[in-house]
């Protein structure tokens, strides 16, 4: 305990941590874990003691990042922090790795031998070539807890990509005490923004000579757990983003002062690489050829790249950012997310129509861009072809998508388009509710015995043919077919017909499913009576049960509506004993209908509507949301009894 | 010899191969009609289509000794943009004893059909890519030019390696993509002998052999006395017979993985071969891989094998004492049971070694003192460590080798080491019992193996070496008892204990581990939403010996004052899902060992009420005692008694089982959904 205060005291009183740590190291014991407050173990799997990042930029093209970092891994879960994991490429290279492991009262096991390090691919599971490599040093021990100390250091020539300082970048995983130290040049002064920072740990401006050194130090953050329905982590734990004034990378200087730079940079990247060869030219020309609407033009040169390219990733150096030439596309009819986009470009170019690379962060979920700190947030390259009524957005990658559709992948946030003027932020359009449809008919027949019989045809729209539309073109028929047999999620169910079709006519991409299903024993039938589900095929589970209070706040990703209409025709001289109540709930997480009715001629209709919006919500509203879940959950489980009043 | 295999090739009633038989395709001889693939069965909807893949691996001779070139011609038709992924191309190469691998010769074009005329686009060198994958092993990746929808690919290449004791493998069968012809052929001097491993279900179309004559080239070097190397003879010229033979499989259907399978190698159809003997001097032939035996004695005297079973040396000193020992002499005397006290060694392994997730053969480590202070293992270096602290306690232990359900399974009547990848430990008890513990898993108890060991055979490692089965000492279970009272306002109340034994009970531990037990508790709850939880426990969680238990006291709000009352008891508190979904099962399912769900319900009932109907009995049963479902209610006095036992009592079922077993499950699911309908009486 005396240990940890001093510690404590140290870091209250110096400010400066770094040059004690290596004092610290000579002595003995080594971070006991008896020392870690009781608090930082509650809910870890492992607690990180000690972390400086140390990052000095030796100019605008060359910056040297070195990390120390001491945890404490408690259990098996833990484990990852019993290994470095360091990447590297052609613009990172590790100068050294070194490293100690301790037992749990401090006493040195052994240190890092060169056994312990190997050295693998790091492929992204996509490309087809990449050249990152990553560097794993593995002290993991068989008891817990143990306590490993890593120090290493990188170099890198890529000084676009500043680190964003993030310790507690897993859930589970609390810090005791982490600092950030960064070094500049005066004339390349650092930019940086402090996001969720605690109270007192705010930046410390101080000269070294005629260096300028920035520092940053965090401590006691408890383990943070991930719930369900909340934002990303990165959305949710204390960082500081740093970003330069002035970079280059591989000959190719920048600024970055502004979004306008950085897409000026992007835009020199590619400049002389649009060019086509004049037989490529003619073809376009002749392709679009009495067609004057520039949409209409834009749609026929995005049909011509989807039938003449595909997508084939190879990332080597500054090819991480600079496109193929659009001439090597032509003639290889391959690219990556850069190439394609640019090559689809000089042909629109080709058309006469104008369109701009637009850096984007792709994936489900992802952090929101950070508007008002200009740097490179960015995974992946689509083009934004303006239009005078509206802007039209491809995805360059896919052989298969809509034109003009963007789904979850790219949809509803900030994109940097590449102009000759430069960079200009904008937003990529977002899908409302009734844009993300799934509307269901389905006709059931069941039999005296109970078993069922359905043709059911579910149109979905937008987001929610996301899925489907992929699974449709990349998959042959039996596949297929295996899939729908997991949606349908039901216990007895054997799909005798499948068919899929998609409609890329409309506003948004529609796949329109038809299935013919045989449902053994649909309805339960005792004695006398049938019980039967009304709610066929869309059942919403109970939602995820909470374990203490909500911390987070509630994050809905994607609006959406479902409308289910089922009718039943059941055998002859059943009456309904039990008929389901109705239910209406209306809540700012959306609205539900559910009917079961029994129609004059027997039949039974059961009609359901759902529908949600997008959105965030304070956590004190999660129990609200839970029990509109919970509401949800048990209407869609409700029965109907039927009963034979002679047998 | 000539003579004794042309016979041996007539009693198989293998046709000679005609000598001269032409290639089944030529590398860039692409013709209009190559694009219709109207013809070709399982080509409709496909993705892509191998047309052909075709390799031969010749044996010839080198720079002192034999080498293996191996040429492939691969043509694939791209249906679909699915089938775009066929134009990326690897090809993996080894290190061997220093010398690597040489990819020679390669070219690659794409075939499109351009108004009936063919174009063709050759690959650039660019487009080839070299990346180092492990320490031995490198992949050089390619990928072709100008694919479109109906564009042909085709490829070619020689690998010429020095890695005779395997020659170059051979899959006939793809994932994803179906294949119209496949053909192997192999050219073997006759002073070398390979076994033939096949894998899969299908057959072949053609399979043929013929001695032909054969001759090469090679070099000899001999050093002189300055150490100083230099060709004796620039070259010479080497004649004898040589086995021709030719392996065809059309209409090879794609792969496609299922459920409960083991690993897919075991599945996809391919050949592969070990060098089983030298005959250099056909009078004295050499065995390469000749017996078990053999294997048993090199694996013994092997330093990263039989060394960490070594106590003393020839000169009696501790030569790899283990820091296990004084513990492990000591359960002699404390533990007189031979059962108790193997348990009890294995529990003095789990709690100084952890298994790193390695399933290998072989120690790194060899030194046990070493391997102790490291607290860290992989399968042979925890179980080996096993076998000797089994043997410091006085039992009669050996290792046993096996290969594991991700490996693939073990052909008995080849005798070569690469087919296993792990280790575990074999007691013989008194009274002539096999015992097999692993210490890998701290979870499973003595007898019990990990369900990846499970997986045919594994041989014992003995003087008296020997097969010995590994089937699952235990079964899945889960038994749920539930004992239940009804109030006379309709609500449901009472106590549940769940009962995960053997595998289930595994599987339920490892999971508690790594949930916690809020969390293993939440989603049991999560799965049975009606039912309001009062109290809830996981009981037995530290005996791995023992069925993990799950207690809870429980209500189910009750619907108010309708009647009758409905209680779909069973739905409410048994699993209701069916592992057995799409309606049909090209390849085996392999379960791992047998299963069993049971649920008992005790219902008490208020005075004044009495069921108006009840589900029916039900009692279904597969051939051969395969799998039964029983079902059965009763009343005794105001207590209702409902059963459901389900069992599958076998660890594999044929394809040709599978639709019962899946409407075994279905009926059994179908009969749990039947509720009670209860009444009270006026």
């Amino acid at each position: 305990m005396n240990y940890f205060s001093s510690l404590l005291r140290g870091a209250l009183g110096a400010g400066l941590l770094l040059g004690a740590a290596g004092a610290r190291a000579g002595a003995d014991p080594h971070w006991p874990v008896a020392a870690i407050p009781a608090a930082l173990r509650e809910n870890a799997h492992a607690v990180i003691r000690q972390q400086d990042d140390i990052i000095t930029v030796k100019g605008a093209g060359r910056l040297v990042h070195t990390i120390h970092l001491v945890a404490t891994v408690l259990d098996e879960q833990g484990e990852r922090y019993g290994a470095a994991v360091v990447g590297y490429d052609k613009l990172h290279q590790i100068s050294y790795l070194r490293g100690s492991v301790y037992d749990a009262d401090g006493r040195l096991i052994r240190s890092l031998r060169a056994a312990d390090t190997k050295d693998y691919s790091a492929h992204d599971g996509f490309s087809l070539f990449t050249d990152n490599r990553v560097r794993v040093s593995d002290l993991r021990q068989a008891r817990y807890p143990y306590t490993a100390e890593f120090e290493y250091e990188l170099v890198s020539t890529n000084t676009l990509a500043f680190p964003a300082w993030s310790p507690q970048e897993d859930e589970h995983v609390s810090v005791e005490h982490a600092t950030l130290r960064v070094v500049t040049p005066p004339e390349l002064p650092l930019r940086y923004r402090e996001e969720r920072l605690p109270a007192g740990s705010a930046v410390a401006q101080s000269q070294q000579g005629a260096l300028r050194v920035y520092t940053w130090q965090f401590q006691l953050l408890p383990a943070v757990e991930r719930e369900p329905y909340s934002p990303p982590l990165a959305e949710l734990v204390p960082t500081v983003y740093t970003a330069p004034t002035a970079f280059e990378v591989q000959g190719y200087p920048g600024a970055l002062t502004s979004w306008q730079q950085l897409g000026q940079w992007g835009f020199q990247l590619t400049q002389d690489r649009m060019t086509l060869t004049p037989e490529t030219e003619a073809r376009v020309k002749e392709l679009v050829k009495g067609v004057d609407d520039p949409r209409a033009r834009a749609r026929k040169v995005y049909e011509l790249l989807q039938s003449s390219t595909r997508y084939v990733s190879v990332q080597l150096g500054i090819g991480g950012y600079q496109p193929f030439p659009a001439s090597t596309v032509a003639s290889t009819g391959y690219g990556d997310c850069k190439a394609l986009s640019n090559y689809c470009l000089a042909l629109l170019k080709a058309a006469g129509v104008e369109s701009y690379a637009a850096w984007i962060s792709a994936g489900r979920q992802k952090a929101a861009v950070r508007t008002s700190f200009p740097n490179d947030q960015f995974n992946h390259v689509i083009l934004c072809v303006p239009l005078q009524a509206d802007t039209v957005w491809l995805e360059c990658t896919s052989q298969t998508e809509a034109f003009g559709y963007l789904g979850s992948f790219t949809g509803n946030r900030h994109a940097l388009l590449l102009t000759p003027q430069g960079g200009k932020l904008v937003r990529t359009p977002a899908n409302a509710a009734l844009d993300n449809r799934q509307y269901r008919r389905a006709e059931v027949q069941i039999d005296e015995q109970g078993h069922g019989r359905a043709t059911v045809r579910t149109t979905s729209t937008g987001e929610q043919q996301d899925e489907l539309a992929q699974i449709m073109h990349q998959l042959p028929a039996d596949e297929q077919r295996k899939q729908a047999y997991q949606r349908l999620a039901l216990p007895a169910v054997t799909i005798e017909q499948s068919s899929w079709q998609q409609n890329h006519r409309g506003a948004q991409p529609v796949v329109t499913e038809r299935l013919t299903l045989a449902l053994p024993s649909y309805a339960s039938r005792t004695g006398r009576r049938l019980f039967l589900t009304p709610n066929l095929l869309n059942r919403l589970p109970p939602p995820a049960p909470r374990v203490g209070a909500r911390q987070a706040p509630l994050q809905l990703a994607t609006p959406f509506v479902d409308a289910d209409t089922i009718r039943f025709r059941v055998p002859a001289g059943y009456k309904p004993e039990a008929v389901p109540a109705p239910v209406q709930l209306r809540t700012a997480f959306g609205s539900y209908e559910a009917q079961t009715q029994v129609l004059p001629d027997g039949t039974v209709q059961y009609t359901r509507r759902l529908q949600m919006p997008a959105g965030r919500f304070e956590a004190k509203e999660y129990e609200a949301y839970e029990d509109f879940r919970q509401r949800i959950s048990k209407a869609d489980r409700a029965q109907l009894v039927l009963v034979h009043p002679e047998s | 010899m000539k003579q004794a295999l042309l016979t041996l090739l007539l009693v198989l009633g293998w046709g000679a191969l005609a000598q001269g038989q032409p290639d089944p395709v030529k590398f860039g001889q692409v013709t209009a009609a190559d694009f219709d693939a109207s013809a070709l069965k399982g080509a409709a909807g496909a993705p892509a289509v191998v047309l052909c893949d075709y390799g031969v691996t010749r044996i010839e001779g080198a720079h002192d000794g034999f080498r293996v070139a191996f040429e492939r011609v691969t043509r694939v038709l791209i249906q679909t943009k699915a089938g775009y992924s066929q134009a990326e191309v690897q090809v993996p190469l080894y290190r061997f004893e220093g010398q690597e691998d040489e990819l020679l010769n390669l070219r690659g074009a794409t075939y499109n059909l351009v108004n009936g005329r063919v174009e063709k686009q050759k690959m650039a060198g660019s487009a080839v890519f070299r990346e180092q994958t492990g320490p031995d092993q490198m992949s050089r990746k390619f990928t072709l030019p100008g694919v479109r929808e109906g564009s042909i690919v085709e490829y070619a290449y020689t690998v010429k390696s020095w890695r005779l004791f395997k020659l170059h493998p051979w899959q006939f069968q793809h994932p994803d993509v179906p294949v119209a012809w496949s053909e192997y052929r192999t050219i073997v001097p006759g002073f070398y002998v390979y076994k033939e491993m096949p894998r899969g279900y299908l057959p072949y179309a053609l399979r043929t052999q013929a001695v032909v004559p054969y001759s090469t080239i090679y070099h000899v070097s001999h050093q002189d006395d300055r150490g100083n190397t230099a060709d004796v003879a620039p070259t010479q010229r080497l004649v004898t017979d040589a086995i021709s033979s030719r392996w065809v499989m059309r209409d090879v259907p794609a792969f496609r993985p299922e459920a409960y399978m083991t690993t897919p190698r075991d599945y996809l159809a391919a050949l592969e071969f070990e060098l089983h003997q030298t005959a250099f001097d056909p009078a004295r032939p050499k065995a390469v891989t000749s017996t078990w035996e053999k294997i048993t004695d090199e694996l013994l005297k092997e330093e990263a094998f039989g060394g960490l079973l070594e106590r003393r040396d020839l000169a009696g000193e501790f030569s790899n004492a283990s820091p296990l020992t004084p513990a492990a002499t000591a359960l002699r005397t404390s533990h007189p049971d031979p059962t108790a006290r193997a348990a009890a060694a294995l529990a003095l392994v789990r709690g100084a070694l952890r298994y790193d997730g390695e399933e290998w053969l072989y120690a790194r480590t060899p030194q046990l003192r070493q391997l102790v202070d490291k607290q860290l293992g992989n399968a042979a270096e925890v179980n080996l460590l096993l076998v000797h602290t089994l043997r410091d306690a006085g039992l009669a232990a050996n290792p046993v080798l096996l290969s594991t359900r991700g490996h693939g399974r073990v052909q008995q009547e080849i005798p070569v080491l690469s087919q296993f990848n792990y280790v575990v430990a074999h007691v013989a008890l008194p009274a002539g019992q096999d015992l097999l513990l692993d210490a890998t898993d701290p979870l499973a108890p003595a007898g019990t193996l990990p369900e990846r060991c499970l997986n045919g055979y594994g041989r014992l490692i003995a003087p008296a070496g020997r097969w010995l089965p590994l089937t699952p000492a235990q079964r899945y279970s889960c038994f749920t008892n539930a004992r239940l009272t009804l109030t006379p306002q309709g609500e449901v109340q009472g106590s549940v204990r769940v009962e995960y034994g053997g595998y289930a009970g595994l599987s339920a531990r490892a999971r508690l581990a790594a949930q916690g037990e809020q969390k293993f508790l939440a989603e049991w709850q999560q799965q049975r939403p009606d039912w309001q939880l009062t109290r809830r426990a996981v009981q037995r969680a530290a005996d791995p010996a023992a069925p993990l238990l799950l207690d809870v006291d429980l209500r189910l709000p009750g619907a108010g004052a309708a009647q009758p009352l409905y209680l779909p008891l069973m739905r409410l508190l048994a699993t209701n899902d069916n592992p057995f979904q799409p309606e049909t099962r090209l390849y085996p399912v392999d379960l791992g060992m047998p299963h069993e769900y049971a649920t008992t319900v005790l219902l008490t009932l208020p005075a004044g009420y009495r069921p108006e109907a009840l589900p029916g009995r039900l009692l279904l049963e597969l051939p051969g005692g395969a799998g039964r479902f029983a079902f059965d209610t009763s009343l005794q006095g105001q207590v209702l008694q409902l059963t459901s036992r389900l069992q599958l009592t076998r660890a594999r079922y044929a394809p040709g089982e599978y639709a019962a077993l899946r409407e075994l499950v279905t009926r059994a699911v179908a009969k749990h959904q039947e509720p009670l309908v209860l009444r009270r009486t006026p």
